[in-house]
């Protein structure tokens, strides 16, 4: 297939299916790093409440969610660039089980 | 020795911001109608604000971003726009409130009917933005503001009872018309913690190109000028308590208002109260028309600056334009500024909820604050304002109903 | 770098500091079998308005082809002009000269220059 463009804007916040169709969090964070002058994608960060874990990066966001249960540690995942198909950007899937993906909080 | 000028400059300047149509307003019929027993609603008032302000404050001196920047780079841009539009709606009905704030003094002084008076005002409004420098508009209303002194003056001439005031400092229920107590209390939250005045503060302290190290001088203007500012608000109370409430005048038209300070001081006391109104309402809704405008250009990335020719920032010189136009609207149709105050001071304390919220994280992400952010003191505060917030969002719009008539 | 906090919705900063709109979306190519790459960063209404909702966005970009003022609505930066900044992204161009500034230059022809005072 050709090339294809894809709005990050647009990825965030979208929910992301492992290959048997289960739900696995929502795409919350798109990482990148500077490679010869040009900027790739590294890995794609899942969490189980998208917005809120962007405000959860601050440590008082992160106490008030654990409080109301919005929050829990180890609730989300990293996916290498090559392990996430988006093919259909508003349905990301994974192209390997959950367990083989590393844990995204400690 | 220009730190202290910039102070000293800085709490006249937040005097004048606090000190609005609304702030006098609520004030008033509080007093007129339940003596000194809302003191403690004003003061609740001043505190959450001086909390805020002092965060806007130093947000913006540590990042050089003002709070809707961050608001917009932290929550994206789908929260940002809520935010502005919500925002906007109200704080238009607020303009339109203090331009018709001056317009009434103008009809006062003049008999002439307020609405004649919109469009005039509004173009000097319009002239003083487009021709002057943010400086000149900040301290030129700020040292005007001086007038609303003789508030506090008028107060202790009357020599009231302050321990009864005192006394008020602490909520007690009354015993007859609760549901309009309430009303009134809501209605003094919503006109004295006004987003406006903190989105304001945090644009100025950019405008006035504060760094890191004023800090200390933040903290110094936002507790001084708030309190002070309290402090007219009250003596507005008192005043109101002392002259309307033994002559059952319930104020239910600015007219009236204008009796506050004759038995203080005889027929000086009309012009000084006009003065007042006159100075503090144009200096808020230059204020507010400044901080719309900025909220947009903020959010939207353009240039903003009140210190460059407004041909070098055309769309944000367009956006305070259109803003004035509106607000003047309102008044040229005929809207009576009484109620509209009354109903934009309500309508305000239903929306805080999606103003503060932000600050719980902004003050706390140490990309924007580094090694300043909120301490215990300052998140309790913020928890507290929220909560309180989503209080008043929630008990606003029945009050409206019930208790606003 | 993490896109979405670190870039998406920050001020563009042209060459003069000149504030020229905000990263409104960030566009990554992907090639079969490549690692996908950060391509551009937009800014513009349309964008924002597809963000608010996918019709809005072809809404607001028909609009933008029939009454628009600027060339190109989103204005499209290749990602290697562009410096992230700490909070600000810088971008190396002038900004009067993109279109960026498109609306303001507008303006400033058709209304706001017109003014006595500007």
């Amino acid at each position: 297939m050709a090339k294809r463009e894809i709005k990050v804007e647009q990825l965030i916040g979208k929910r992301v299916y492992a290959a048997n169709g289960r739900r696995v969090g929502h795409l919350e964070e798109v990482r990148a790093a500077m490679r010869h002058g040009e900027c790739f994608v590294e890995e794609y960060l899942i969490g189980s409440y998208a917005v809120f874990e962007r405000l959860a990066a601050i440590s008082i966001g992160r106490a008030l969610l654990g409080k109301v249960g919005a929050y829990r540690e180890g609730g989300g995942y990293r996916v290498p660039w090559d392990k996430l198909d988006l093919s259909d950007p508003s349905r990301p899937r994974l192209l390997c089980p959950v367990e083989e993906l590393e844990k995204l909080h400690g | 020795m220009k730190k202290a000028i910039e102070i000293a400059l800085g709490i006249v300047t937040s005097v004048g911001g606090f000190l609005e149509i609304g702030s006098i307003t609520t004030a008033a019929q509080a007093g007129a109608l339940f003596q000194f027993r809302l003191v403690w609603a004003i003061i609740l008032g001043g505190v959450c604000i001086t909390f805020l302000v002092e965060q806007s404050g130093r947000l913006s001196a540590v990042s050089g971003h003002t709070v809707p920047d961050a608001i917009r780079e932290r929550f994206g841009f789908n929260y940002f726009l809520f935010l502005l539009v919500v925002l906007a709606a109200v704080t238009l009905l607020v303009l339109g409130a203090e331009i018709g704030g001056v317009c009434v003094a103008l009809e006062m002084a003049t008999g002439v009917s307020f609405q004649w008076w919109a469009i005039p005002v509004a173009f000097m409004m319009w002239l003083i933005i487009w021709k002057g420098t943010f400086s000149v508009i900040e301290d030129g209303t700020a040292i005007l503001g001086l007038v609303t002194l003789c508030f506090i003056v008028g107060a202790i001439v009357m020599h009231p009872p302050w321990k009864q005031v005192a006394v008020g400092a602490l909520p007690t229920l009354p015993a007859h018309d609760r549901l309009r107590y309430w009303f009134i209390a809501v209605s003094i939250l919503g006109a004295s913690v006004s987003p406006y005045l903190m989105f304001f503060y945090s644009s100025g302290a950019i405008e006035d190109d504060w760094k890191e190290d004023y800090i200390n001088v933040n903290r110094v203007i936002a507790v001084s000028g708030m309190s002070f500012g309290t402090c007219i608000s009250v003596a507005v109370l008192v005043l109101a308590a002392m002259v309307f409430l033994p002559r059952g005048i319930q104020v239910e038209h600015y007219s009236q208002l204008a009796l506050i300070l004759r038995d203080a001081f005889g027929r000086w006391g009309f012009w000084l109260f006009i003065s007042s109104l006159f100075v503090a309402c144009l200096g808020a809704a230059m204020e507010i028309t400044l901080q719309l405008s900025y909220m947009v250009a903020q959010g939207f990335g353009w240039n903003w600056s009140k210190n460059q020719r407004p041909k070098d920032e055309a769309r944000f010189s367009l956006t305070y334009t259109v803003f004035i136009i509106l607000g003047a609207l309102l008044v040229v149709v005929g809207i009576d500024p009484l109620k509209l105050t009354i109903f934009s001071m309500a309508l305000t304390a239903a929306t805080l909820p999606v103003a503060i919220v932000p600050f719980l994280f902004l003050m706390n992400d140490e990309e924007y604050v580094e090694e300043h952010t909120n301490g215990w003191i300052g998140n309790v505060a913020v928890i507290a304002i929220i909560t309180l917030a989503f209080v008043l969002a929630v008990v606003t719009i029945p009050l409206e109903i019930f208790g606003g008539g | 770098m993490d896109l979405a906090r670190d870039c998406l919705d920050t001020q563009l900063v042209d060459l003069n500091c000149r504030h020229m709109g905000r990263v409104d979306g960030i566009v990554i190519e992907i090639e079969d079998g490549e690692q996908p790459r950060v391509a551009f960063v937009e800014s513009g209404v349309v964008t924002q308005a597809e963000r608010l909702h996918p019709r809005l966005g072809r809404l607001a970009a028909r609009l933008a082809k029939r009454w628009g003022v600027a060339e190109s609505d989103p204005y499209r930066i290749p990602w290697a002009e562009v410096t992230p900044t700490g909070v600000n992204v810088t971008v190396g161009v002038e900004a009067e000269k993109t279109p960026a500034f498109a609306w303001e230059k507008w303006l400033r022809a058709k209304i706001i220059g017109r003014i006595p005072g500007a």
